[in-house]
């Protein structure tokens, strides 16, 4: 299967699940397991997040933009915003690191994200915005009606 | 949603339900709060069993409040996580305070510890 999307939004914290659910509707045809669609539906929210509360502190105004493409049983996709950008993507990368305590982030942020995704990139530019680009393969579908 | 009861000897149990987000958890942490601080709180029981997703602003969640309770020697219990979320709790070294059973069950656990104090 192939397919293509490109989603763009206002950096509004209602629009975490709308992306969740655009994401998760995306994928559907692949027929994913409910653990594969939960791992996926994570993954999106972490980094969309990022991108509404980090990237662009919730300006309202400006847009993140999911773009994705699905290629047999493994989709690609990056989310990217045009905000502040990332002073130090390796320490933003480390468990517990968060640079908003007082809002409760856990700082666990990517760590879920480079566990859940098969691979994970993470391109910032202070000043200019961030593109986290990961993929993820699904697993073969098993043909229950077969198998009886 | 959070749904929220608190017991008379100083439990509270808060029974999530829907999408936990980082949206969501804006939404219920004044409410989650303000339970944990009237009443004389020692434990809080987070059930998850009707939680349909949660990232890691549920890990914030869960850890403030985990810091609330500090100064009195508070205990955490999470209850029945889906796959995808005890992988994140283990993540984030919350593993321990992972059960799967009952709240009942779950009050009666904190109940002992209570009660040998």
């Amino acid at each position: 299967m192939k397919n293509e999307l490109t989603l763009s939004f206002l950096a509004i914290e209602e629009n975490e699940a709308l992306a969740r659910m655009a994401m998760t509707c995306f994928i559907t045809p692949l027929d994913p397991t409910l653990e594969e669609i939960s791992e996926f539906k994570t993954i999106v929210s972490e980094a969309v997040t990022n991108a509404i509360i980090h990237g662009y502190e919730c300006d309202g105004k400006s847009l993140v933009t999911i773009h994705a493409t699905i290629e047999d049983r493994n989709i690609k996709m990056t989310v990217t915003d045009e905000g502040m950008g990332i002073f130090d993507v390796e320490q933003a990368m480390e468990p517990m690191f968060t640079t908003k305590p007082q809002m409760e982030r856990s700082g666990m942020g990517f760590t879920i994200m480079e566990s859940f995704a098969d691979c994970i990139r993470v391109d910032s530019t202070l000043g200019n915005g961030t593109v986290v680009t990961f993929e993820k393969s699904f697993s073969p579908i098993i043909e229950v009606s077969r198998m009886r | 949603m959070a749904n929220i009861t608190q017991l008379e000897n100083g439990v509270v149990v808060i029974t999530l339900a829907g999408e936990l987000d980082n949206h969501e958890a804006n939404q219920i942490r004044a409410e989650v709060s303000t339970a944990i601080y009237t009443g004389k709180t020692n434990a809080i029981i987070w059930d998850l069993n009707l939680l349909g997703f949660m990232d890691s602003a549920g890990i914030g969640l869960i850890l403030g409040r985990m810091r609330d309770l500090a100064p009195v020697n508070g205990e955490t219990l999470i209850l029945n996580p889906s796959p995808t979320m005890e992988k994140i709790f283990q993540f984030s070294g919350l593993g321990d305070a992972i059960r799967k059973c009952t709240v009942e069950q779950a009050i009666d656990e904190i109940g002992g510890v209570v009660h040998e104090k």
